[in-house]
C-alpha cells in the first residue's frame, strides 16, 4: 500500500487533473520527490529556487499539520498527505 | 442600576435570546463587547453586517480603500452609488441603518507593524478580513502581544478558510508558515465564498464573546465550494514561532 497525496486544485493542472496520486516513500520529502518524478511540473509548484518548500505551501499528514519539519516527517503506507496553499484574498 | 438592554433591544434580539446558550446573559455580553474588523470588503462586509445585527455593542471598522465597481460582486456593504467613496463611509451608512444601537468607529488607516498594537489595544476580538498577508501578519503579531483573540479568514476563488487564535493557547497564523508568500495582486473570487467565511468568522466572534461552543482553535477549516466540502486540519502551536513562541504579556498601552 502506498501513501496517498491529495493535490490542491491549483496544482491539478500539473497532475493531468488527478486529485489524488499514490506515491511511495518513508518521509513526506520522499513522497513529494516521488510525486515530482511522476509529474515533473510539480517541482516548480512546490520548491523555491533554493530547494526549499515554497512559503505558501502547507503540508498535512493525516489531517494534521506537518510544519515546521514537513519534509522529515515520517509516513507509513496508508497515510494521507494533503498539499494545500496559503490563501490571501479577502 | 439601569438595565443593560433596553426594551427595544430585548424585542430586537428576542429570537437569539431564545437560544439557550446565548440567553439574556449572552446578549448583554455582546452589547458590552468591542470588535475590530480589519477590512470592509468581501469578508468584512458579511462579518460586520451579522455582528451589527447580532447586537455587538462596539465595532471598529478599518479599511484604507475606496469602493470600486469590481468590488461589488462580493462586498455587499457597498452598492453602485458608493463607487469612489471610502469603504468605511459606505459601511457606516449601511450599518447605522441596520442597527442604531451600534457604536461604530471607522478609520482609513493602513495597518502595519508600527501601528497594529495601538488598534488592537482595548478590543475583545480582532477579525482578520484583510486581502493581503503582510497586514495579516502585523495584526496577528499585535494580537498575540496584546492577548487578544484573532479570527483569521481568507479566500481564493471557491476556496476559503478560517482559524481562531487564542493567544497563549492555540496556534497563531504565523505557526502555519515560514513567512508570507509573495503577493500576487488581483485574486479570483466569487462573493459566495467570502460570504460563508466572513459569517464563520462572525460566528466565532459571537461564540467567543458569549463564552459558548467550541472555537476553531488549532482547527483550520478549509471550504471547497465547488465540491461543497469542508475539511478540518489540526494545526499546532510552534514553540519556535516568532509571534507567539513566548507567553503573551499584556502590555500597558
Amino acid at each position: 500500500m502506498s501513501v496517498m497525496v491529495n493535490i490542491h486544485k491549483t496544482h491539478r493542472q500539473y497532475t493531468s487533473g488527478q486529485e489524488t496520486v499514490p506515491v511511495n516513500g518513508d518521509t513526506v520529502g520522499d513522497c513529494l520527490n516521488d510525486l515530482i518524478e511522476r509529474f515533473p511540473q510539480m517541482k516548480t509548484a512546490l520548491w523555491d529556487g533554493k530547494g526549499r518548500l515554497k512559503n505558501q505551501i502547507e503540508i498535512y499528514v493525516n489531517m494534521e499539520s506537518a510544519y515546521p519539519d514537513e519534509l522529515k516527517k515520517k509516513v507509513r503506507p496508508g497515510d494521507e498527505i494533503h498539499i494545500t496553499v496559503m490563501l490571501a484574498g479577502g | 442600576m439601569a438595565p443593560i438592554l433596553s426594551s427595544d433591544e430585548l424585542e430586537r434580539y428576542d429570537r437569539q435570546i431564545l437560544i439557550h446558550e446565548i440567553g439574556m446573559a449572552g446578549q448583554e455580553k455582546l452589547k458590552k463587547a468591542s470588535v475590530l474588523i480589519c477590512g470592509a470588503g468581501g469578508l468584512g462586509s458579511p462579518a460586520a453586517i451579522y455582528l451589527a445585527a447580532a447586537g455587538v455593542g462596539r465595532i471598529t471598522l478599518i479599511d484604507y480603500d475606496q469602493v470600486a465597481l469590481s468590488n461589488l460582486n462580493r462586498q455587499i456593504l457597498h452598492g453602485e452609488a458608493d463607487i469612489g467613496r471610502w469603504k468605511v463611509d459606505s459601511a457606516k451608512e449601511k450599518l447605522g441603518k441596520l442597527n442604531s444601537h451600534l457604536i461604530l468607529r471607522i478609520s482609513t488607516v493602513r495597518i502595519n507593524d508600527e501601528n497594529a498594537v495601538e488598534w488592537v489595544t482595548g478590543q475583545d476580538v480582532i477579525l482578520d478580513a484583510l486581502d493581503n498577508l503582510a497586514t495579516r501578519y502585523a495584526l496577528n503579531k499585535a494580537a498575540q502581544e496584546m492577548g487578544v483573540v484573532f479570527i483569521h479568514g481568507a479566500v481564493n476563488g471557491f476556496e476559503g478558510r478560517a482559524l481562531t487564535v487564542i493567544p497563549g493557547q492555540s496556534a497563531c497564523l504565523r505557526c502555519l508558515h515560514r513567512s508570507a508568500a509573495p503577493e500576487t495582486g488581483k485574486f479570483p473570487v466569487i462573493g459566495v465564498t467570502p460570504a460563508l467565511i466572513g459569517v464563520i468568522q462572525a460566528t466565532e466572534a459571537i461564540k467567543y464573546l458569549t463564552g459558548i461552543g467550541e472555537l476553531l482553535a488549532d482547527r483550520l477549516v478549509v471550504y471547497d465550494g465547488l465540491k461543497a466540502k469542508w475539511s478540518e486540519f489540526k494545526v499546532k502551536k510552534n514553540p519556535e514561532c516568532d509571534h507567539c513562541g513566548r507567553p503573551p504579556e499584556r502590555k500597558t498601552p
